[in-house]
């Protein structure tokens, strides 16, 4: 393992690759235990489905850095969601549904006109080896972001997933915090898309918590163990995929699966929570 | 003696339905009152409107800090969280996940130790029985050190058997912190336990008063509309 690791930095050009990798797992080790708790797994879904019209849209208007477009997009469909959210009697999970078969279809269509089925499964699984140090800034932002959004919020976004009236009865403005928590995902989610790829993006907002929940007892546990599990999850998936030759996105989000099948396995060891009622 | 709470022409509507019509309600400092009524009279409604959870028309005033038990609380039980870090979660800056500092975790064990839950603080949230989370809301209510307290049906979910330890325990809080207490509960035995002062409440004000005059066959029927409400016991006279 060792040997891999160091061969791995004998390249120049894959050591942002490597810093890369542990913020997008910063990023979602930290948002994925209030990702799960809020039951938000579906919504960032919906939000990196849209990302492909972005870039879509930004090579058929031919700006520079289609990439910026992506985020704008993500973060305007993730608003656009919570708007539509308001004023429609449709539940949530539907909503989300037509919204992420509508722009994934969009975006399909757009990418097609400019470029056929050319450099699509970049978008859809990731394209983590092409990563530079330009990207490994735009990370660091993101999970810069995320975990200053945790510290200063993490309470407030946890009692909302506890319960929104006694939040509410509390005096948080909760509106304003899931607005908060929409923009947020909106944004971490199109700045980790180019990574993992758009349909990998979603897993390490949920896997990580979901395997550490398994096992945790405690918002402790649960917090410290989603990060451990994205953090390892990054490391085995980049360097055994280096190592065996095959894509690091979808090897990082193997890993976290293989990860939450073993808490899965040993989860009666611990929890005993999780009553009926 | 100054009120704590006051009501002026209070009008909740949703859908074309009016949940409350022009409620007018004063609450002195120090006062006990329970609000009565069948289901659907806009009790809870109302409770809601004070604590400004849902708009209104009509002006309402609190002069006080308010401590809310609410009804039966619905949350994920699978989230994985100890009685400790929610108490914790609206007592700290710093995020539970990063630990509970000794000083909050003295305060949650004394709000703990007021309503006799404190070996509950390692306990899972999610595997509470109805009576312990009950207490715990009591407990979280209590950690602003409320002059007024809103209860809304606060020993649903606790046994019958508890249900008058729980009373006991609410009216020890209430006079120790000589807080107000406005209680919702359509449990007769609950109201009579706690409060002295009755507001029946169908939609419009109904009737108020004294509890021992108020909670008599006649004003029971008028206010439930069919009388069938029995007490749970009679009354304690503390």
């Amino acid at each position: 393992m060792l040997e891999i690791i160091a061969n791995y930095f004998t390249l120049d050009w894959q050591i942002p690759i490597l810093l890369s990798v542990v913020c997008v797992s910063l990023a979602s080790g930290v948002l994925s235990p209030i990702v799960v708790s809020s039951r938000m797994a579906f919504f960032s879904d919906a939000v990196a489905h849209s990302t492909l019209a972005g870039v879509a849209l930004g090579m058929l208007l031919a700006v520079d850095h289609p990439a910026t477009l992506m985020i704008g997009f993500g973060v305007i469909v993730a608003l656009l969601i919570a708007t539509l959210r308001q004023f429609t009697t449709l539940s949530f999970d539907t909503l989300l549904g037509v919204a992420m078969a509508g722009s994934l279809a969009a975006g399909v269509l757009l990418y097609h006109k400019v470029k056929g089925y050319a450099g699509l499964h970049g978008y859809l699984f990731g394209q983590v080896s092409l990563l530079t140090w330009t990207d490994f800034y735009a990370l660091l932002f993101n999970a810069s972001l995320a975990i200053l959004m945790v510290l200063l919020f993490g309470n407030r976004f946890l009692l909302l997933a506890v319960s929104r009236p006694l939040a509410q009865a509390r005096g948080i403005r909760v509106a304003r915090y899931e607005f908060l928590l929409i923009i947020l995902l909106g944004l971490v989610v199109s700045l980790s898309v180019r990574a993992v790829g758009l349909l990998l993006v979603n897993a390490l907002l949920i896997v990580p918590a979901a395997a550490s929940r398994n096992v945790a007892r405690s918002v402790k546990g649960m917090f410290w163990g989603s990060v451990v599990v994205a953090l390892i999850s990054g490391f085995v998936g980049l360097f055994g995929a280096d190592y065996f030759g095959l894509p690091p996105g979808p090897a990082i989000v193997v890993v976290a699966v293989a990860l939450f099948l073993v808490s899965q396995v040993f989860r009666p060891l611990f929890g005993h929570h999780a009553a009926e009622a | 003696m100054s009120a704590v709470l006051q009501t002026h022409g209070l009008v909740r509507t949703f859908g074309g339905f009016v949940a409350t019509d022009h409620v007018d309600l004063s609450v002195q400092a120090g006062a006990r009152h329970a609000l009565i009524g069948p289901n659907g009279a806009g009790k809870t409604t109302l409770l809601r409107a004070i604590l400004g959870l849902v708009p209104y028309d009509g002006k309402i005033t609190v002069n006080a800090r308010v401590g809310y038990v609410p009804q039966r609380l619905q949350y994920d039980r699978t989230l994985p969280m100890t009685v400790l870090e929610f108490m914790a979660l609206t007592l700290q800056k710093r995020p539970v996940a990063f630990g509970v500092p000794t000083r909050v975790k003295r305060r949650v064990l004394e709000l703990l130790d007021a309503v006799g839950a404190s070996k509950l603080a390692r306990s899972n949230l999610g595997g509470l029985s109805g009576g312990e989370l009950q207490r715990v809301m009591l407990a979280s209510a209590l950690q602003d050190d409320p002059q007024l307290l809103l209860l809304d049906e606060p020993a649903a979910g606790v046994d019958i058997e508890g249900e008058a330890t729980f009373n006991e325990l609410i009216l020890k809080q209430v006079r120790e912190r000589n807080a107000t207490v406005v209680l919702v509960s359509h449990d007769l035995s609950v109201v009579s336990d706690i409060t002295n002062h009755v507001i029946c409440l169908n939609r419009v004000l109904k009737c108020e008063g004294d509890a021992h005059d108020l909670l008599t066959a006649e004003t029971i029927a008028e206010v439930f509309g069919g009388g069938k409400a029995v007490f749970g016991h009679h009354h304690h006279h503390h």
